[in-house]
């Protein structure tokens, strides 16, 4: 990964949530990553552990009691402090590209998709005049595979999976350099998961995207990401290369190792207890509490060194010091 | 012996979800139920928890059939089943805590007065914490209001659980806590299990047995 | 890197969008509580006779002793507009009250219940909302003789068809949730789903509607006043106000029935912007703007 192919530069963001009764709570925390071109970051972690909040900050969607510190770098744009004006004009379709959680919800449900494609190629293209908005609409639709006789369907006629095509053949039409895909999968069959997550992989090989996929599905993120970023209690605890991290190598911090083996298909054992209130974080690591490795140093809060923020991290075989 | 013969079932007049479904599950037995998303499967399980009327087939339940569904099943028979769905946010009343919420089936049977010692015994199983036993459902996680919702199920010692998709929307920690719950109250009362799914691996490693279910042609 | 993070500096968002709400609701609140202070204060404090009649001085324009002028037998009209106010208050509360309470037993019933019960229950209501308000007013108050309470009657008979069907229709909604199925699956009875888990959940909205229709229920009044088949004309309120000086406006007296017409106004202003601000409150997604 060379310098110049970083699309997003993430330093220092946070997120915190001004409550009622001068309550904050700390959604996201320092949080440091970059995605390249043609690369895929997969964003995992419990539902609760601030993943959405990062995905909403990066669009400028916070709610009105959201504060935000750090920087969140795309190309010469700080995206956390730019106004709402550019972010709509320039940011949003044009340099990041939104794939929805459910994409039935996000059409609207009276038009028509061929209409959805036609009115965001008029409104990010510039492209004018009945036959060449029709024209590239139906370019659009073809690029995410979208069926050319299912354009003039209302998205409550379409299942789930079209649906889900639709959504992706807009959020390619700008040609963003960045592609956000919140939750993609959640509520599909395996399926069809399987499918979406081909499809996104496909669009990022072929066409020198970036993408960042926030997901609780660990099946999909081992089938999409080039390096996966674990958040737990709104940290990112580890970053690491998918290989290595779904591989036999296997994750390093002991959350990572938790979740692995709570799949269905490895030990099926789930971690003990639950995650910490992000309104009332522990001083130390966050994890300690479930972790079997903690001793008296986790009183302390972990650094992250070498892409791990643990005092007792698993360390790979072979590279042993 | 919960046994579904011929069920055809669907919510508008002629347009069933359902054709002519069987299916059994014998005490102790899970059983999973794996098909596509809209091939009925939810249906099928709200008919045998008794929650809607087919249209035309039979439920027996341990040899006899069952004739009145929703309130107008006997509360014996409703209460026989557990379910829990798949929507937590839907699932709960949002204007109950979650201690009321996990409570609520045993005051409705005139239980109450050993709801706080039950209550105690179900957060353990379920995994809560009793900090969040006094938080509306809007304040916790997903996770933990689908923690309360099974403990709701397990509330009246039901002899059947059903649970549709209970853990599609949850991470893999949670979804494995979860399902190791379900398993530990069906190995303690010897309670059989009808857990609905599209999840192929979860459902497999789960069940004893695995119906699968094609969409319905029309 | 963990170290910047002791000097941080943070960023706000979207703050400014509450004020014109809060204006609005301040606005509307001080509208209430003078017109409810007026009504309620006036009265006993002010040692004044709304009856006094003062022939002198009849059918005076605005002025310092009279600053809302005084009618064709020289009463102050300020004065009565007080009285009527709370006369007409008094009258469009109570019957707004019943109507509700009407309207969410039977919108309630017609829910929980649905199958041919809904279907009875709502064709009454259709054919009750066929006939138009005013007659179906009219006919009732007719039955009885001219007073307060057979006005709320009247208006309570004739407004509780609205609240009913958002009644109905909410509960319809709420019926087919899962945590519905999941109370009948915990051995709830009908009457107990109803009443924890299905009339909390519409009171809300039925409290709006029953705040929503206390103007209207006043303009109701004003009407049959008016008409001259509600209260009594020796009985000050908007309605009679207004009817007794219908006369004066024709010879350009524009001040008897100026003054009870605003008075109409005012509270139904300060409804709608309460009413208003309760419906966002209502909205569950600003009860914790954080969704995690």
């Amino acid at each position: 990964m060379t310098e110049g192919s970083v699309v997003l530069s993430v330093r220092g963001l946070s997120v915190r949530f001004l409550m009622p009764g001068r309550r904050t709570v700390a959604a996201v925390t320092d949080a440091h990553f970059d995605v390249a071109v043609g690369e895929c970051l997969t964003l995992i972690g419990e539902s609760g552990c601030g993943k959405s909040v990062l995905a909403s900050a990066l669009l400028g969607l916070l709610p009105g009691n959201a504060q935000t510190t750090g920087e969140a770098r795309l190309g010469d744009l700080d995206l956390l402090a730019v106004d709402e004006r550019t972010l709509a004009g320039t940011v949003r379709g044009r340099r990041i590209g939104l794939i929805p959680q459910s994409p039935a919800a996000h059409l609207t449900a009276v038009r028509t998709i061929r209409s959805h494609l036609e009115e965001t190629v008029a409104a990010l293209t510039g492209t004018r005049g009945r036959a060449a908005l029709r024209s590239a609409a139906e370019e659009a639709a073809e690029r995410a595979a979208f069926p050319g006789d299912h354009l003039d369907r209302y998205p409550y006629e379409l299942s789930g999976g079209l649906a889900q095509r639709a959504a992706t053949a807009l959020a390619l039409i700008g040609d963003a350099p960045l592609l956000l895909a919140d939750e993609p999968t959640t509520g599909l069959d395996r399926d069809l998961v399987d499918h979406t997550v081909d499809a996104l992989r496909h669009h990022v090989d072929t066409s020198g995207r970036a993408l960042l996929v926030i997901t609780h599905d660990l099946s999909a993120a081992a089938r999409i990401a080039d390096r996966v970023a674990v958040m737990y209690a709104g940290r990112i605890v580890e970053l690491a290369e998918a290989t290595a991290f779904f591989g036999s190598q296997g994750p390093r911090h002991p959350y990572s190792r938790g979740l692995l083996q709570a799949l269905p298909d490895r030990a099926f054992i789930p971690i003990p207890g639950m995650p910490p209130e992000l309104g009332a974080l522990p001083e130390g690591c966050a994890f300690a509490t479930r972790c079997g490795r903690t001793t008296d140093a986790c009183a302390a809060l972990p650094r992250m060194m070498n892409a791990v923020a643990c005092h007792h991290p698993y360390v790979p075989e072979g590279t042993r010091a | 012996m919960l046994e579904l013969r011929d069920i055809t079932a669907g919510y508008a007049r002629n347009a069933p979800v359902v054709r002519n479904a069987s299916l059994t599950v014998a005490p102790g037995e899970a059983v999973g139920l794996l098909g596509p998303s809209g091939c009925g499967k939810s249906t099928l399980a709200r008919v045998a928890a008794l929650l809607h009327r087919p249209d035309s087939g039979t439920l027996l339940l341990d040899g006899e059939p069952v004739r009145r569904w929703r309130h107008r099943a006997p509360r014996e028979l409703r209460t026989a089943f557990g379910v829990v769905f798949q929507q937590p946010r839907l699932s709960a009343d949002p204007r109950l805590p979650l201690a009321d919420l996990i409570a609520e089936p045993l005051r409705a049977t005139g239980e109450g007065k050993a709801a706080a010692e039950r209550l105690a015994a179900l957060t353990t199983t379920v995994g809560l914490t009793p900090d969040l036993l006094s938080r509306r459902p809007h304040e916790v996680s997903d996770g933990q209001l689908q923690r309360a919702c099974l403990a709701r199920a397990l509330a009246l010692r039901p002899r059947w659980l059903v649970c549709d998709e209970m853990t599609a929307m949850l991470d893999a920690s949670t979804t494995a806590a979860l399902v190791a719950a379900v398993e530990h109250y069906r190995r303690s009362t010897g309670a059989g299990l009808l857990a609905v799914g599209h999840d192929h691996v979860l459902i497999h490693r789960w069940c004893d047995r695995t119906v699968h279910w094609k969409a319905p042609s029309s | 890197m963990a170290e910047a993070a002791a000097e941080r500096e943070w960023r706000s968002y979207g703050i400014s969008r509450r004020s014109t709400h809060t204006i609005r609701l301040r606005s509307s609140a001080a509208l209430a509580v003078v017109t409810v202070l007026a009504v309620l204060l006036v009265p006993p404090l002010v040692q004044l006779d709304q009856q006094a009649v003062d022939l002198a001085a009849k059918l005076r324009p605005p002025s310092w002793a009279h600053p809302f002028g005084t009618d064709d037998v020289g009463r102050d009209l300020l004065l009565r507009c007080v009285y009527g106010l709370r006369v007409s208050l008094l009258v469009g509360v109570a019957a707004a009250l019943t109507a509700a309470l009407i309207g969410t037993a039977v919108g309630a019933t017609a829910g929980a219940l649905g199958g041919w019960v809904d279907r009875g229950i709502m064709r009454l209501v259709d054919t009750v909302s066929s006939v138009p308000h005013l007659l179906l007013g009219v006919f009732i108050v007719a039955m009885f003789r001219p007073g307060v309470w057979p006005v709320v009657i009247s208006v309570a008979l004739t407004h509780w068809l609205s609240t009913a069907r958002i009644v109905r229709a909410e509960v319809l909604s709420l019926r087919s949730r899962p945590y519905i199925d999941a109370a009948v699956s915990g051995g709830a009875s009908r009457w107990r789903v109803t009443v924890r888990h299905l009339l909390p959940a519409v009171l809300p909205q039925a409290g709006l509607a029953a705040v929503l229709m206390v103007p209207h229920a006043m303009w109701h009044e004003s009407a049959l006043s008016f008409l001259g088949l509600g209260l009594p004309t020796h009985t000050a309120s908007l309605g009679t106000l207004i009817q007794g000086a219908r006369g004066s406006l024709l010879v350009g007296q524009w001040w008897p029935t100026l003054f009870p017409g605003l008075f109409i106004i005012v509270p139904t202003l300060a409804v709608a912007g309460l009413a208003g601000a309760w419906r966002e409150r209502l909205n569950p997604r600003r009860r914790s703007e954080l969704t995690l």
